[in-house]
């Protein structure tokens, strides 16, 4: 057993499930979307980015950016709850919801095409 | 004095030369036609709808020749004409229309110009070539010969320029699918501009194999490729040794291959080692080679059918090995000693029972017509159904009849030539293994051999191995440099393991290994590798790809030198020399 592995296997994977945890639900209902967990998934995600940083590999490389995309959605999605929130009159309406929802959706997937390089690459060393 | 051109710039303009020169007329024409139209277009009165007179403005004019001209024809625009308008409309409009087509026809005429198809086909040709990155080789001439050492060449993986005066050839050389890149030129290889635009200049230009028909055509392009481009590599096959002599004196770096002294080696390797010469098939990966299948051909007199160049060095080779040799031939040359014993005549069934074909052990049938060779091999069997047939197929398209023929051994000059060529280029390291495997001339050195054959077997197995070299190289070896860097030693044993178990090896044995000057033949497992070294491997084609990556990854190889997975990131670095952690994998072999 591989200590490195294990913490690098965990953050990817915990990433992914905060991530489809926050994105399953009604896109334009607010009560199915919890603020805290959005919080909790860009945390992790975030880690997740840095612990991929410095690898000097080919798949290193792709989960890094897989991860920067990942990132960068999940923060647009946040971005988007704080304007509808404290800078418009209307509030948290359901196309801003929907909007937060699909940007995280987008991370999802990011997500998903992480931990299939992953498992995959684990597959081929096969030890 | 007079300036030469430079080499390579003249291409693009010429191109735009014959272009401008071309078109200067129907250029003229048609501005002459457009400003005399406009003109008068500008000078005839208009009678708007109010009735006011005024005239055409320059832009009115060309936009009415614009849309009329081209056959568009829009109407009277801006306002109904006078009469004296459309009488100047039908003169403009029937002009022009006849300078367009006059200028039309011209570019036609000149894409279906042969010299500017030629000079576009050269440009693009010179073009493409220049964006070869990865070394490639030059072969002029795709003939038998040159279509075999293309086919290999690009199967190893190695980028081909070829050049050949027919365009029939050409053509058939870019139809066919190659797995590397293979760009081809319709040219006289005799013409020095010709090879720089192949890429002879460029510094990844490895070698330059000339094949053409003609002699003397070869002996131009090796002395053009010398002196142009002293580092690449010169390759060429020549039979007549006045050639020989003066391709020589070129110095280092220039290969000679005599197709026919090679022949005659294999057929040498054949009867007196055949167990060299099995690996030998096996490592050029022919059909259906394997290392245990070991023919042996029976010991006691020869027949020879041919005693022109090629008999005359199957000769010289088959009295190497101390055989008894009967030549028939039905031509000697007049100026040459004959061997004791000769028959001058056909090799008919009379001339062959002469030659006591009835006893002889086997048949060597060497002409330089096939039908003969063939009809030669029936009446042979005819007469001795247990004889030992090895047949000469000069031409590659006569293949299934001498396939249906059933010799013991079919030889073709030119593949045995592309073979001797073709491990010159990808694995310049094999000769010396051969030239070690071989006690003299005539006999290998038996216990090494058997040692060589035992370990590839056990090791590689299988038909169609791959054979490879591992040149040290900046960016091929960086990994590994790093890694010796840091004060660990690299052997073939631990580069050889399987990443995905490092207990076990990968299907592959280090034939050679030449670290500076000093070369090693089948070199200890133990002895450890410097960046740098030049490796010769034989292996599977699993083997090569796994070893491939291994060498441009440094995280693989740094787990099968050292046994452990290194940490990745930045932060996981920190964290193990923070806390010191060690992680184990289960059993690790010793090394």
């Amino acid at each position: 057993m591989n200590l490195e592995k294990v913490i690098f296997g965990f953050f990817i994977v915990l990433a992914l499930t905060l991530n489809f945890g926050f994105f399953i639900g009604d896109i334009d209902n607010p009560d199915h979307h919890d603020v805290v967990e959005l919080f909790l998934a860009i945390v992790v995600n975030l880690i997740a980015t840095g612990l991929k940083l410095g690898d000097r590999s080919h798949i290193g490389a792709i989960l890094l950016a897989t991860s920067l995309v990942a990132n960068l959605q999940l923060i647009g999605a946040a971005v988007v709850w704080a304007i509808a929130v404290h800078v418009s009159e209307a509030g948290m309406t359901p196309s801003a919801m929907a909007a937060i929802v699909s940007l995280a959706g987008g991370a999802l997937v990011a997500n998903i095409i992480s931990v299939t390089i992953l498992v995959a690459e684990t597959l081929m060393m096969r030890r | 004095m007079a300036v030469a051109p430079k080499s390579s710039a003249p291409k693009s303009s010429r191109v735009t030369f014959i272009i401008l020169r071309h078109m200067r007329r129907p250029i003229l024409v048609l501005i002459t036609v457009y400003a005399v139209s406009m003109v008068g277009w500008t000078l005839i009165p208009v009678i708007d709808e109010d009735g006011k007179r005024s005239t055409l403005s320059f832009f009115h004019a060309f936009y009415f020749l614009t849309y009329t001209v081209t056959t568009t024809g829009f109407g009277e625009l801006p306002s109904a004409f006078t009469e004296a308008q459309r009488m100047w409309g039908i003169v403009s409009l029937y002009a022009g229309v006849i300078a367009w087509f006059y200028a039309l026809g011209s570019i036609v005429g000149l894409v279906q110009n042969p010299d500017f198809r030629q000079a576009m086909a050269e440009r693009q040709f010179a073009k493409r070539v220049a964006r070869v990155t990865e070394p490639f080789v030059i072969v002029c001439g795709y003939g038998n010969t040159g279509a075999l050492l293309t086919r290999g060449l690009s199967e190893a993986g190695m980028s081909v320029v070829v050049i050949d005066s027919e365009d029939r050839r050409i053509r058939t050389a870019i139809l066919r699918e190659y797995r590397s890149e293979v760009f081809g030129l319709c040219a006289d290889a005799r013409v020095p501009e010709h090879l720089t635009e192949a890429g002879l200049l460029k510094a990844n230009c490895r070698a330059v194999v000339a094949l053409t028909q003609d002699e003397e055509v070869n002996l131009k392009i090796a002395v053009t490729a010398r002196l142009l481009n002293p580092a690449a590599w010169v390759v060429t096959q020549s039979t007549s040794e006045v050639y020989e002599e003066t391709l020589a004196t070129l110095g280092e770096n220039v290969h000679i291959i005599d197709p026919f002294q090679t022949y005659a080696k294999y057929l040498g390797a054949i009867i007196g080692s055949p167990a060299l010469h099995t690996l030998n098939q096996w490592l050029a990966g022919t059909e259906g080679a394997t290392l245990d299948h070991v023919i042996e051909p029976p010991h006691g007199t020869w027949i020879l059918c041919g005693y022109g160049r090629m008999g005359r060095w199957l000769h010289e080779a088959l009295e190497l090995q101390d055989i008894e040799v009967v030549v028939i031939e039905p031509h000697p040359d007049p100026a040459r000693e004959r061997p004791a014993g000769m028959i001058v005549g056909r090799a008919n069934q009379a001339n062959l029972l002469k030659a006591g074909i009835e006893r002889a052990a086997g048949i060597v049938v060497a002409t330089d017509h096939d039908s003969d060779n063939l009809s030669i091999l029936l009446n042979a069997r005819a007469l001795n159904p247990e004889i030992f047939c090895v047949v000469r197929q000069n031409k590659y398209r006569n293949q299934i009849v001498f396939q249906a023929a059933e010799a013991d051994f079919i030889m073709m000059p030119s593949l045995t030539g592309a073979r001797r060529m073709l491990f010159l280029l990808i694995a310049p390291l094999l000769k010396t293994l051969f030239e070690s495997l071989r006690a003299t001339e005539a006999a290998p050195d038996d216990r090494r051999l058997a040692e060589t054959i035992g370990r590839l077997e056990a090791t590689v197995g299988g038909s169609q191995p791959r054979i490879w070299t591992v040149e040290g190289g900046e960016t091929a070896c960086a990994a590994m440099r790093r890694i010796v860097d840091e004060g660990h030693v690299v052997t073939l044993d631990l580069l050889l393991r399987d990443p995905a178990e490092r207990t076990r090896h990968l299907a592959c044995v280090p034939l050679v290994l030449k670290s500076g000057e000093q070369v090693e033949i089948l070199p200890d497992l133990g002895r450890p590798v410097r960046p740098g070294d030049q490796i010769l491997f034989c292996g599977s084609p699993q083997a090569y790809r796994l070893l491939d990556a291994t060498l441009h990854n440094d995280y693989t190889l740094r787990y099968l030198i050292t046994g452990r997975d290194e940490p990745r990131g930045w932060v996981m670095q920190w964290l193990s020399r923070r806390y010191g952690w060690e992680e184990s994998h289960g059993p690790v072999a010793e090394a």
